[in-house]
């Protein structure tokens, strides 16, 4: 499997390590055996014994003994040592505490002190030295620092030649999720990697899988049609036209079209457009105006006339006849570059830079970034057209040239604004499938699962930064807490869910012969909201009816009223939390999401502080109302009737008088980056505080791989 | 009164400062002896007390009228449009006269009156009492003890009566220390740490002048490192900024070329060694500068250290900036961020929350006692050692002890409170927001703990606003001295009665009590951890407020839990009364379906539906600085009910306008 020359035998990696040395605490390392939690379908590539894991940059004495390997899915450093200061670790169901899976590694980096050399390295790259250090790049923004000093240099060697073979694969067969298949859902309820499955944590068929409801996967004609009549979508129908992927493969089998566009026509403009990507019906609000997304025309000659066709079908299908309003995103919102070039730069800040250095420039750094700004322009443009389709009553068509990059931001933001349903978790998760997985997001591609860089770009990272933007100011509009969207952004790194794997559905279906799919569907309670109202309090659109909101002030907006009195009368009014909800644009509005960019470094750690302290707090009293609310309905069912069955799980993480709710006080494994932790990730600083440059110029070497000098 | 010449001016617009197609409202503008007073048409109110205006400006004529900016001491911005010129020229010469007073007893507190007799005014005042404050810490012990030196104003007018020493320093070293430093502020405790029995304390910089040394100042210090039983050394911090003394130094190149060249060998070294140069250099610097910095060789067991808190003229600019960053033009733009940097104000404060990290740290980590100056020792100084306080001490950290701590550290200890907010028409150069940066690093530190405290926000920035409200006695004049001799407690009234009043809307919610009581908080100082206080300087700006809140949801499920509770217990009772009665099923049934309107799923659908028509309350929203009970998180719902805004001084007004 490797290209390499047989590993000549050196008297060196027969040696035991030297006995104690005075500034370890566990210099001797375990003679005991260490194995490997592995997935099924997983197996062991390369190991290497008596490997030291790196925990601060400026002292051995936290260091961590053990063994490194590196199987086909991830790397594991297997240790008996416990984690050093720390408190509380969020337990991973797939991964253990030092695991990092193959498709989250950014780039790897080996070093040899003796000869001051190191070298990225590339997959299929020959390395002459032996690495005496290896540092692993993260794209979640960690970094991980191992030593060889005391291992055999060529099984060190072997493990980070391997490791830089698996995690660059040259093909999307060789992903793990290909070997994982299937074998999860025969012991979905067993063991998973050592750890129990939480109830609800675990696979779609989890006994208490929360709210029970299933994701709709919009892989069928039923949930499409579900769609359509649950927003009253009259003039719209279900089309089949693309049955076995025969009029394009990026779109899915199933979508929704004018109901007056005959399938044969469909056929006939499909040759016109980009991608042969037919216009795609997104959502209908309940006064008739429908988002659309379209791709563009192509064909110059057939252009006017085929828009003129989809646009008098558009409005045809509109119950008020209302025109359509046309958004070109590419001339409205940055691009995928721009987009992938400021978030490579918020990582160089929150990661790279010591903060000694940026203490002073800070919020310009940050600002220079342009990433709050883009965040911004797509929340500001999303706002604007829900104004378009809820008080102008127009249908919307969101227009980019292969129509599935920014239109999946822009379409799903403006249905998280428009439609309570998509606020919880079923509805978001459906929505991330109809609008990214479905509508043929290049996950793939985008996420660069395959490291060709080029075409890499965090779209689906802007969406949840968004998203996130509305849950801090609306924090009782959602059923999930912010770290769900933190570990949903980490399931795009996770090789293992087919959701997030392949740049189209029809890509998705080709390469799996097995089946494949293992989508994150169930959530553990500790994703869940607190604040959220209660969700049978959510309204369901009646299906099929329109309902004109007899709201005064609405019809008052229709007469004329620009975007501007539509945002200030909006504002003015009391918030409805189950109806539209609109973002305040501010330039201070906008801010960092620090749990998400920061939580791997311990120096934005506020230990026993941050905002989880009081969403605990929040969760045990919303958890208590709950309790209240049960007791005070077994009462009256006691007296009446036999009384109606409860969940016995709560909604809540935290529970009152549960394991984790201490009687007194705030616990001491609360801090602001929760259920994150940082300790082990390498940072600029030891967590003693003092600073070291030492490793700075390895982190530069991840800004641009050409600065490096090849060895040699 | 002979400043007004207009009472009332109709069709005045008001526009609002953040809304792009200059939307305004339309009433009527009342000018009374207390406040200025619009009424729109729909009888919304607001009211803006004189005493809180900072600025008046004329804005040129346009076609529709002469525009009237009012910047007020706590952030609130107002444009009206006045229709003739004329009004608003009288208006605007009214409200520059009747801004600045020239005297103290001009100001509001002398005629405000909310209706207590005297003895209800004494036990106000009584409210807090530092002595037993002192007693709380653990002093006099057998190392501290209450000095009389200072009784009668004699060594410094501006300390307190009350000063806690060391017990082996004498009146003759108090009173030779007292010499040596600049306004006879010598070292007196701050606080005093009962766990650790180590002490924070505060003077002024020494004035080394010619005679750069002084034995009794030598000798006090001595004393309260001794009066520490655990720790031999103790830390002198002073809070300025070591740059400003670099550039100090540097013009003292004419002394000799010696200083210039061994002087970044100092500054670069925490602890000095010992050597000839260095001896000559300080002699000689000390003796051309006047005053400074202690001679570090004369003391021993001492360990200095710098850290950079700005003066007060860097901070009154910071916030100008800042200001103009968060205006109209700086929100709408991206570079929001780096205006806010640009105007180093986020610095700032982090600058004062180091220091005072530092100093919670000496004490906790390395036991040691710690003396800290500034240039007066009343604005950084009274930073650092409250800021330190409330890291160290929980106690600080409720609503009593937070009272206690102002009253302590700024009120008692001589912050210049009128001239640093400008209470009467004075140096414009004195004026200095320190207060507000105190309430912005304890506004971080609940952002960063929101269990640790057991006030609110709101109880931050109705403190603000009394500062400059002169509405009750406590921060009217410069020193205790000073306050008796305007006989504040006979004449005016105290603020804290009036917050302890209106409690239950300064509570936090989340607040966790049963922590100890030497609970360290330990912040986080990254920069990325600091950020801007929008509900501060954006407090009046409706529009940017966020929707909805945590705590207001928090406040509103222990309402609900409460009532949950209660109608369990009720139902329990009921069911019990039911059973001793034998009573059949129906009767059990007509009264729990008695109790069903209450039901809790209807219940909870009514606390969302309440918190949602939150910002209809917005309406009674209007005086600020005229009553305490003046709330502007009237978000907390309606049990929360706002008391008849200060009817009395609008009375008032008219009365004296009258005459």
């Amino acid at each position: 499997m490797f290209s390499l020359k047989p590993p000549r035998p050196t008297f060196r990696s027969y040696l035991l390590p030297p006995p104690q040395t005075d500034d370890q605490i566990s210099a001797e390392p375990k003679i005991k055996k260490l194995e490997p939690v592995l997935l099924p379908g997983e197996i062991v590539v390369n190991e290497v014994n008596f490997v030291r894991k790196c925990i601060a940059t400026d002292t051995s004495q936290y260091d961590l003994w053990g063994k490194l390997i590196c199987s086909n899915f991830k790397i594991s450093f297997i240790t008996d040592d416990p984690m050093p200061l720390q408190k509380f670790h969020y337990r991973n169901l797939l991964l253990g505490e030092h695991d990092v899976p193959l498709t989250c590694i950014e780039q790897i980096v080996t070093v040899n002190d003796h000869k001051r050399k190191q070298k990225v390295l590339g997959p299929n790259q020959k390395l002459k030295f032996n690495p005496t250090e290896l540092i692993i790049y993260c794209k979640d923004f960690r970094i991980v620092r191992f030593r060889f000093d005391e291992s055999g240099p060529e099984s060190a060697k072997k493990v980070c030649l391997a490791i830089a073979h698996y995690s660059q694969p040259t093909d999307l067969q060789l992903l793990f999720a290909f070997e994982y298949v299937g074998k999860k859902y025969h012991n979905s309820a067993s063991n998973m990697n050592g750890v129990p499955c939480e109830s609800g944590g675990g696979g779609v068929s989890g006994p208490g899988a929360g709210s029970s409801q299933k994701t709709p996967l919009f892989e069928t004609y039923s949930d499409w049609d579900r769609e359509v009549k649950r927003t009253g979508a009259s003039g719209w129908r279900v089309c089949s036209v693309n049955e076995g992927y025969m009029v394009s493969t990026c779109l899915p089998e199933y979508f929704v079209v004018p109901s007056s566009l005959a399938d044969q026509d469909l056929k006939i403009f499909s040759h016109s457009f980009v991608g042969r990507r037919i216009p795609l019906w997104c959502w209908s609000h309940s006064n008739g105006s429908a988002l659309v997304r379209m791709a563009l025309i192509k064909d110059v000659l057939q252009q006017r006339k085929i828009d003129q066709r989809i646009c008098n079908a558009i409005t045809k299908s509109h119950p008020q006849r209302s025109d359509v309003y046309k958004s070109d995103l590419d001339k409205t919102l940055p691009n995928i570059q721009e987009i992938q070039a400021a978030f490579v730069k918020l990582k160089q800040l929150c990661v790279n830079e010591p903060f000694e250095e940026t203490e002073e420039k800070w919020l310009s750094s940050l600002e220079s970034t342009r990433w709050l700004e883009y965040v911004r322009a797509f929340l500001k443009h999303s706002a604007e057209l829900v104004y378009m389709l809820e008080s102008k009553h127009l249908s919307v068509v969101l227009q980019e040239e292969e129509g599935r990059d920014l239109s999946c931001s822009v379409a799903s933001l403006v249905q998280v604004m428009l439609d309570p349903y998509f606020r919880t978790i079923t509805g978001f998760q459906s929505l991330i499938q109809k609008e990214w997985v479905m509508s043929g997001y290049q996950f793939l591609d985008r996420c660069n699962h395959l490291k060709r860089s080029e075409k890499e770009s965090p779209l689906f990272l802007l969406f949840l930064d968004a998203t996130w933007q509305l849950l801090e100011q609306y924090p009782a509009a959602f059923e999930f807490s912010e770290t769900y969207l933190a570990v949903l952004y980490d399931s795009t790194r996770i090789s293992l869910f087919g959701t997030f794997l392949f740049n189209s559905p029809h890509q998705r279906v080709k390469q799996s012969t097995k089946s494949y799919s293992s989508t994150l569907r169930a959530v553990p309670s500790s994703f869940r909201n607190g604040v959220l109202s209660d969700p049978e309090l959510l309204p369901r659109r009646n299906s099929l009816v329109l309902k004109p909101k007899p709201d005064p002030q609405q019809q008052a907006d229709g007469r004329g009223g620009d975007a501007e009195q539509y945002f200030r009368d909006w504002f003015s009014r009391p918030c409805d939390l189950h109806g539209v909800i609109l973002p305040r644009l501010s330039a201070a509005h906008i801010k960092l999401w620090k749990l998400c960019y920061f939580r791997w470094v311990p120096e934005a750690q506020i230990s026993l502080g941050g905002f989880i302290t009081a969403f605990r707090k929040l969760s045990l009293l919303a958890d208590e109302v709950d309790a209240l609310s049960r007791t005070l309905r077994q009462q009256r069912g006691g007296a009446l009737d036999a009384g109606c069955a409860e969940p016995a799980q709560s909604r809540m993480y935290f529970r009152a008088g549960g394991p984790q709710a201490h009687a007194a006080g705030t616990p001491e494994f609360l801090s602001s980056s929760f259920p994150f932790s940082p300790v082990g990730n390498l940072c600029r600083r030891s967590i003693l505080g003092t600073p070291l440059s030492k490793f700075l110029s390895g982190a530069k070497i991840w800004l641009s791989t050409e600065t490096l000098a090849n060895e040699d | 009164m002979e400043h007004i010449r207009t009472t009332k001016v109709e069709q005045v617009k008001l526009l609002d400062r953040f809304s792009t197609n200059n939307k305004s409202l339309t009433g009527t503008l009342y000018l009374t002896a207390t406040h200025l007073l619009f009424i729109d048409s729909h009888q919304k109110e607001t009211w803006i007390l004189h005493h809180h205006i900072a600025s008046v400006e004329k804005l040129a004529l346009t076609t529709s009228g002469c525009p009237l900016v009012i910047q007020c001491k706590n952030f609130r911005i107002v444009h009206f449009i006045v229709p003739r010129e004329r009004d608003c020229h009288d208006i605007y010469n009214s409200l520059l006269q009747l801004s600045k007073q020239a005297k103290y007893e001009d100001l509001y507190a002398f005629s405000y009156n909310p209706k207590q007799n005297d003895s209800e005014r004494l036990q106000g005042w009584q409210l807090i009492d530092l002595a037993e404050e002192y007693k709380r810490m653990g002093v006099p012990n057998s190392n501290w003890q209450l000095s009389d030196a200072n009784r009668e104003y004699k060594i410094c007018e501006t300390y307190p009566r009350e000063l806690y020493v060391p017990r082996i320093a004498s009146k003759p070293i108090i009173v030779g220390s007292s010499k040596f430093r600049s306004k006879g502020r010598f070292p007196v405790l701050s606080y005093y740490h009962q766990d650790k029995e180590a002490a924070i304390c505060r003077c002024s910089q020494p004035l080394s002048g010619f005679s750069a040394r002084c034995l009794e100042d030598e000798h006090l210090l001595q004393a309260i490192s001794k009066a520490n039983p655990v720790n031999r050394y103790m830390y002198v911090m002073d809070t300025r900024p070591k740059h400003r003394m670099q550039s100090w130094w540097d013009t003292q190149k004419d002394i000799g070329r010696i200083i210039v060249r061994i002087s970044s060998k100092i500054w670069s070294d925490e602890r000095i060694t010992e050597s000839d140069e260095k001896k000559r250099l300080n002699a000689m610097a000390n003796r051309a500068a006047g005053k400074g910095y202690e001679n570090e060789d004369n003391y021993s067991n001492i360990r200095f250290q710098f850290v950079g808190i700005e003066n007060i003229h860097v901070m009154r600019s910071s916030l100008q900036k800042l200001l103009e960053v968060n205006g109209t033009k700086g929100l709408s733009v991206n570079d929001f961020y780096s205006g806010l940097e640009s105007s180093g104000w986020l610095r700032h404060i982090k600058a004062v929350m180091d220091a005072a990290i530092f100093l919670a740290k000496a004490i906790m980590v390395e036991n040691a006692s710690v003396l800290v100056h500034c240039s007066d020792g009343w604005d950084r100084t009274s930073q650092v050692c409250s800021l330190g306080s409330l890291l160290l001490d929980s106690y600080y950290r409720t609503v009593k002890g937070f009272m206690v701590l102002i009253e302590k550290d700024w009120i008692a200890f001589g912050h210049k409170f009128s001239e640093r907010c400008g209470h009467l028409d004075g140096d414009p150069k004195e004026v200095s927001p320190v207060f507000t940066q105190f309430l912005e690093c304890v506004w971080h530190l609940t952002e960063q703990f929101p269990q640790a405290f057991e006030f609110n926000e709101a109880f931050l920035l109705q403190i603000h606003e009394h500062i400059h409200s002169c509405q009750f006695g406590n921060f009217l004049g410069n020193c205790q001295k000073e306050r008796e001799e305007l006989k504040l407690k006979e004449k005016t009234y105290s603020l804290w009665p009036f917050l302890l009043d209106d409690l239950k809307k300064y509570l936090n919610p989340i607040y966790n009590s049963q922590s100890q009581r030497f609970t360290v908080l330990e912040p986080s100082t990254v920069s990325f951890n600091f950020k801007f206080w929008r509900n501060m300087y954006h407090q009046f700006d409706r529009t940017l407020h966020p929707r909805q809140s945590v705590f207001n949801i928090i406040m509103n499920m222990n309402e609900q839990n409460k009532q949950l509770e209660k109608d369990i217990k009720e139902l329990e009772s009921k069911i019990k009364q039911c059973k001793n009665k034998q009573t059949d099923d129906i009767l059990t049934k007509e009264l729990l379906h008695s109790i069903h309107p209450e039901s809790p799923t209807l219940k909870s659908s009514l606390c969302f539906k309440e918190q949602t028509l939150l910002p209809v309350n917005d309406a009674l929203r209007t005086i600020e600085g005229s009553n305490p009970t003046d709330n502007r998180y009237s978000d907390y719902a309606e049990e929360f009910s706002k008391a008849e805004p200060a009817v009395v001084s609008l009375e008032y007004g008219v009365a004296r306008m009258t005459c």
